[in-house]
């Protein structure tokens, strides 16, 4: 098997670097013609915010494409220098490739452990190689391959269980407090990234309304006509806090906007029915964590979230042993089965000659013996003939896989084919 | 079919929860699917056993067992419905715990009580215990939930991780539940006091007992309710409070379940 995936990722380049190496659809599409014209090869550009590979197969045992060239190949299209680029790209051959791309599929090389994104990116990628005609019967095989061992790995093992976003941790927590949201008054309280952020996953959850309140009015606005809501001003804080079931705070305030004295005396007492979830997410924080009860007030700052994020990284981690498991074994399955696939046409035609010769001295001798043999007899020396060839076959046909497992099946396919003067 | 007694369907509620809390550590489908079938099992049994014997609700031992069932409906429907909650986990153990009861209270008075009611009465008598029945179940529903929610309360100021440990209904459902389930059981307790009052003040009833602990476990009862849903709409008492009020409340219908029945004398036929 003659694979290579060369690349660069978060471990080995810097953020800068791999954002001057990242592909757009344009680029990917041109750089993909390009080596697959150049080189005569299969392949395949996977680029994401944390990595560039290069998967390329084919062009025979001795195909040239190595990291020199790769980097070569990415400085032309990207208009670097190929010296700054070498000394960041790994290479895994063969066997190593297949178990490459199985670890990075199944977000086992991820910046995150377990992250679901990784696997569509890597199908996306595939998919525009397949579009482009720049795959072949190796990388096709491969990529289905691989896809299926990364849903293994996510369906087997715990692996994606849990969320590592500070938002969808935060989303989870107020899906423990509330059952519908149709019915509900999202309060964002600033409008800064995170909120905006934050927002989007609360708004999935569709609720009744949405305030936006700042301390400038005009971006309140702003933020609210993005997202379908409503401004508040600044000083009706306190009444809109009254209203709402779930806050989300992310000013840039040095002291917090609610102590606790505060919304015990002008936010409580307005309050009647249901629980308040507070999601404060700015740093400095901007709630008094004395006003969290769980029950009435359940407040949750960015601290808490990040615990959270923590808890579900370190737990993901107790996966990784059963995870590599699969990808081992697949690994194996995988380049067992295309060196069989490969020496299965030497197989099938030593088959098809050992039977011709079996053919040509077993009819003249039951020629021979005609009127001699009852029909028992005559089966038993077929059989004893069939026996004959499986035993003197067995040999080479093993040794034709095992060669192809470790890798020298083309030696082996030679010596077959001059052994027993088959046609190449 | 005849020999189905108590502890079978007592045991294979008992092995449902068993398997549930297995489920806890193994998360495997077969686990809840063989728990769902022992509960079903469990289920049928005690509803045969119900249809057999036809203990009369009246008697401590019937009244616990017919709240059991309807627990036990609750438990296996509520299974069904919240696939990915621990259902079962809430609600069995009150199965199994009114069941139990029913197996001490067995020997006692199950087969001992009758009732002093004259027949024009008896119409009047079994609205009076059906709809005192359909109270204590509403009662032990929200005691499930406020169970729950305290469990849950605690979760979130403990602020553990949301998608950890076992899978609850929300804050907002239980307390929901719990109060739909006192909404429900407080008009139909009211009705049935009445007409327990009623048939008590009648000439006819033989010995009435005004002070007995029946009468006024009930009266206490009716007064917890009001208590709480004066706290509910008028104070506006924390779902807290309110869950540890109902599971007060559920003390005292089990208190009332067990205590003899007013209307009930010992050793005579009706």
């Amino acid at each position: 098997m003659n694979l290579r995936v060369i690349g660069c990722n978060f471990r080995t380049a810097a953020v800068e670097l791999r954002e001057k190496l990242a592909f757009d659809d344009a680029k990917r599409e041109r750089a993909l013609l390009e080596l697959s014209a150049r080189y005569g090869c299969e392949c395949v550009l996977l680029s994401t915010c944390n990595r560039v590979e290069l998967t390329v197969a084919g062009g025979g045992e001795d195909f040239p494409f190595d990291t020199a060239m790769a980097a070569e190949f990415l400085g032309e299209i990207h208009g670097l220098y190929a010296a700054d680029i070498r000394p960041l790209l790994y290479e895994h051959a063969k066997e190593a490739g297949v178990k490459h791309l199985a670890r990075v599929t199944g977000s086992l090389d991820s910046l995150i452990v377990g992250e679901g994104q990784i696997a569509g990116q890597v199908k996306d990628a595939f998919e525009a190689a397949r579009r482009l005609g720049t795959t072949g019967p190796l990388l096709n095989t491969l990529f289905h391959h691989t896809l299926r061992v990364a849903k293994r790995i996510r369906t087997e093992t715990g692996i994606a269980s849990g969320h590592v976003s500070v938002s969808s941790v935060a989303v989870d927590y107020v899906k423990q407090v509330f059952d519908t949201f149709h019915d509900k008054t999202v309060l964002i309280i600033g409008a800064g990234k995170m909120a905006r952020l934050t927002l989007k996953h609360l708004q999935s959850l569709k609720p009744r309304q949405i305030l936006v309140t700042n301390r400038s009015l005009s971006k309140a606005i702003e933020v609210a006509d993005a997202c379908g809501g409503m401004p508040v001003p600044w000083q009706e804080l306190d009444d809109a806090l009254a209203k709402a079931d779930i806050a989300l705070s992310t000013t840039g305030a040095p002291e917090p906007i609610m102590p606790r004295k505060r919304f015990v005396e002008k936010v409580q007492p307005k309050r009647h029915m249901g629980t308040l979830v507070v999601l404060d997410i700015a740093v400095p924080r901007d709630f008094d964590p004395a006003i969290h009860d769980g029950d009435r007030v359940c407040l949750f700052n960015i601290d808490d979230l990040m615990r959270i994020r923590e808890q579900t990284i370190a737990q993901r981690q107790k996966y990784l042993a059963p995870a590599e498991a699969i990808v081992n074994a697949e690994v194996k399955k995988f380049t067992d089965e295309w060196n069989r696939r490969k020496s299965g046409p030497m197989i099938q035609q030593l088959r098809q000659e050992v039977d011709k010769v079996r053919a040509a001295v077993l009819e003249p001798l039951l020629g021979k013996l005609n009127g001699k043999l009852t029909p028992a007899e005559k089966e038993s020396i077929e059989a004893a003939f069939r026996l004959f060839q499986n035993k003197l076959l067995h040999g080479p046909i093993s040794a034709l896989n095992d060669a192809g497992i470790e890798g020298e099946s083309r030696r082996m396919l030679e010596a077959v084919q001059k052994l027993f003067g088959l046609k190449g | 079919m005849q020999n189905v007694t108590l502890a079978c369907f007592g045991l294979s509620y008992l092995l449902a929860l068993l398997l549930e809390l297995a489920r806890l550590k193994w998360p495997k489908p077969g686990l809840r699917t063989t728990g769902l079938i022992l509960g079903g099992a469990g289920l049928f049994a005690h509803s045969w056993f119900l249809a057999v014997h036809q203990p009369s609700p009246a008697t401590a031992y019937g009244a616990l067992l017919a709240v059991a069932w309807v627990l036990g409906i609750f438990y296996l429907y509520g299974s069904l419905h919240h696939a990915k909650r621990a259902w079962a986990i809430f609600v069995l153990p009150f199965v199994l715990a009114l069941v139990g009861l029913a197996f001490v209270l067995v020997s006692t008075d199950a087969d001992a009580q009758s009732f002093a009611l004259e027949s024009g009465q008896r119409f009047w008598g079994a609205a009076h215990g059906i709809l005192i029945l359909l109270a204590s179940v509403g009662v032990c529903v929200g005691a499930i939930a406020s169970v729950m929610y305290l469990i849950q309360a605690r979760r979130l100021r403990k602020k553990l991780n949301p998608l950890g440990g076992v899978k609850m209904l929300s804050l907002e459902r239980l307390e929901s539940m719990n109060r739909r389930a006192i909404n429900a059981a407080f008009p139909l307790l009211s009705v049935g006091l009445l007409i327990g009052v009623l048939l008590l003040k009648s000439e006819n009833v033989i010995t009435p007992d005004w002070f007995s602990l029946k009468v006024l476990g009930t009266v206490g009862i009716w007064i917890v309710f009001l208590v709480l849903l004066y706290m509910r709409y008028a104070v506006h008492l924390p779902g807290r409070r309110l869950a540890m009020l109902t599971i007060f409340s559920l003390v005292l219908v089990v208190a009332v379940l067990i205590a003899d029945h007013s209307f009930a004398r010992r050793g005579e036929s009706p």
